[in-house]
């Protein structure tokens, strides 16, 4: 009601217009912290993969007989995996896949026709929803993380421009997510256009091997991908603070943003022109 | 069961599965684009590997070829369980929902019915793709295609014992599905790394809960240079948990309560 009464006051319009998407979220963050044993077996797992990583890293830096390859100690590598597989795996369920779902089955033909904007609605459903599953995976992560390779120290410089680097690649991964989706306008089976994109992010994202353990020529090229602007940029800042790394990332991802976002944004009001609504 | 009984039901699996992957081709570019999108997945799972033993070479003697064969094996027992059996990878669902009525009206099996009933076609992508690598993975002789032909039914069977028990959980608990997904996703995880990278409690896992020794790490060594002593062990893991399995689905379908639904299969 409170919404209601501040639209019909005449002010804070503006105010109005983004209580909706702030509503949607908050919606979506409920939603996805009401299953806490799915929130719970999810969190297993994430422990096993952290504990599978610590193993396999304490062996192959103990074979090379290095501390530090690329600037990153072993204890770096593990939290900035666990942090790289917290930010992806938060976003779950798979964005592509329900767009596609609402593009299949017609239900996108009722949105539209709804007085929000349908990128905005899916931005803000994708937001709330990824918010709770990040906390747990972040707190059940970070508990692994220390037990299993001590804490690391960052400053509250490494945490806030990690921060901005990690909201900019979930914009990032929404719109990447949203094309995937969206082209089910044209193509019967998205799915494949999903497992290749998972895997893009898999080799290049940082989610089992970080990019500054990979050869030079490698790393240069992997950089510019967008796979690592989702989430390695931010994960790898908050371990290792730089700013000058900050800067190139996020260059990068605010180009890859503004292209994709385009592509998105065109290919939305191209399908949409697909789409006729037959009542009923 | 006698020997003709058997016969029939591996028959039968044949011809249901035939007619499942007949059906989907009647949608060419959906059917081409689900194998070789999964084709070009599996690729890039392997380009991940080849990065890593570019920077650390030999993981306690672990090199790339394992991981290429390792690769090579368990997308070939997976890819088997799936195209085969893809209906046991859903009991959790199919119980929770009261939809296994169907298959309780059928002279068969219902374990088998319901294991069979469906194929999952990307996994087709993950056979080729794991025969692929086999071929690529070094010195191929014709003793060492049988083993891993030998090899590679036995672990899918291990593999789909897991899954019907971890699913078959759901008889007792209730909502179970997610979590068994996850104890998938995770036999599945441990199969992507260096085995040898493995000890202590993490190793004890692979043996019991999750057993991805089983699946992945023995396997391969038997494979590379066999054992008879440990053929027999993973013949005999084999034969543990198809008893389990089997008890634990058994004992299940008691409790099991209708969910009154009336379907229409087409």
């Amino acid at each position: 009601m409170s919404e209601v009464k501040t639209l019909q006051n005449g002010s804070g319009l503006f105010g109005y217009k983004f209580l909706k998407y702030f509503e949607i979220a908050k919606v979506n963050y409920f939603n996805s912290s009401a299953y806490l044993v799915n929130l719970i077996s999810r969190s297993a797992i994430v422990v096993i993969r952290i504990w599978i990583f610590t193993q396999l890293y304490k062996v192959s830096y103990s074979i090379s007989g290095v501390s530090e390859i690329g600037g990153l100690t072993v204890a770096m590598v593990v939290w900035s995996l666990m942090m790289t597989q917290s930010f992806q795996t938060a976003t779950r369920p798979q964005l592509s896949k329900l767009i596609d779902e609402e593009v299949k089955s017609g239900t996108l033909a009722y949105s539209v026709n709804r007085p929000y904007s349908y990128i905005l609605f899916h931005f803000s459903g994708f937001i709330g929803r990824s918010i709770p599953n990040l906390f747990i995976n972040l707190f059940i992560g970070s508990l692994a993380a220390i037990v299993l390779v001590g804490p690391i120290g960052f400053g509250w410089k490494a945490l806030v421009f990690g921060a901005v680097l990690l909201l900019f690649g979930y914009i990032l991964d929404f719109f990447v997510s949203l094309i995937i989706g969206l082209t089910a306008f044209w193509v019967e089976d998205t799915s494949a256009f999903t497992w290749i994109y998972s895997k893009g992010q898999l080799v290049f994202g940082g989610l089992i091997l970080p990019i500054a353990l990979f050869p030079d020529y490698l790393q240069k090229i992997a950089e510019l991908l967008p796979f690592s602007q989702m989430y390695y940029g931010a994960a790898r800042l908050i371990v290792h603070f730089d700013l000058s790394l900050f800067l190139q990332y996020f260059a990068t991802q605010l180009i890859w943003i503004l292209f994709f976002g385009v592509v998105a944004y065109y290919l939305f009001n191209k399908g949409i022109k697909h789409v006729s609504v037959n009542g009923g | 069961m006698s020997l003709s009984t058997v016969a029939k039901y591996i028959s039968l699996t044949w011809e249901m599965t035939k007619s499942s992957i007949l059906s989907a081709m009647e949608y060419r570019v959906s059917f081409l684009v689900q194998v070789f999108g999964m084709l070009v997945n599996d690729i890039a799972l392997v380009a991940i590997w080849l990065i890593f033993f570019q920077k650390f070479p030999s993981i306690n003697g672990w090199q790339f070829q394992d991981t290429a064969m390792l690769f090579a094996l368990t997308t070939v027992n997976f890819a088997i369980v799936m195209i085969f059996a893809r209906g046991a990878f859903e009991f959790s669902k199919t119980i929770a929902r009261g939809e296994l009525d169907y298959y309780l009206s059928f002279p068969k099996n219902v374990l088998w019915h319901a294991s069979v009933s469906k194929t999952d076609i990307s996994a087709i992508g993950d056979l080729l793709f794991g025969l692929i690598i086999f071929f690529f993975s070094g010195d191929i002789s014709l003793e060492k295609i049988g083993l891993f032909a030998v090899i590679g039914v036995l672990t899918a069977l291990i593999f789909l014992n897991f899954i019907i028990i971890t699913q078959s959980i759901t008889f007792y608990v209730g909502n179970f599905e997610e979590a068994a997904e996850q104890m998938f996703h995770a036999l599945l995880g441990f199969t992507l790394y260096p085995q040898t990278a493995f000890y202590g409690a993490l190793k004890i896992i692979m043996l019991t809960i999750i057993p991805a020794f089983f699946i992945a790490t023995l396997p391969v060594q038997l494979i590379q240079k066999f054992n008879l002593e440990f053929f027999l062990i993973l013949l005999g893991f084999w034969i543990l948990t198809t008893i389990i399995a089997t008890i634990i689905f058994r004992r299940g379908l008691r409790r099991y309560e209708s969910g009154n639904l009336i379907n229409v299969k087409m």
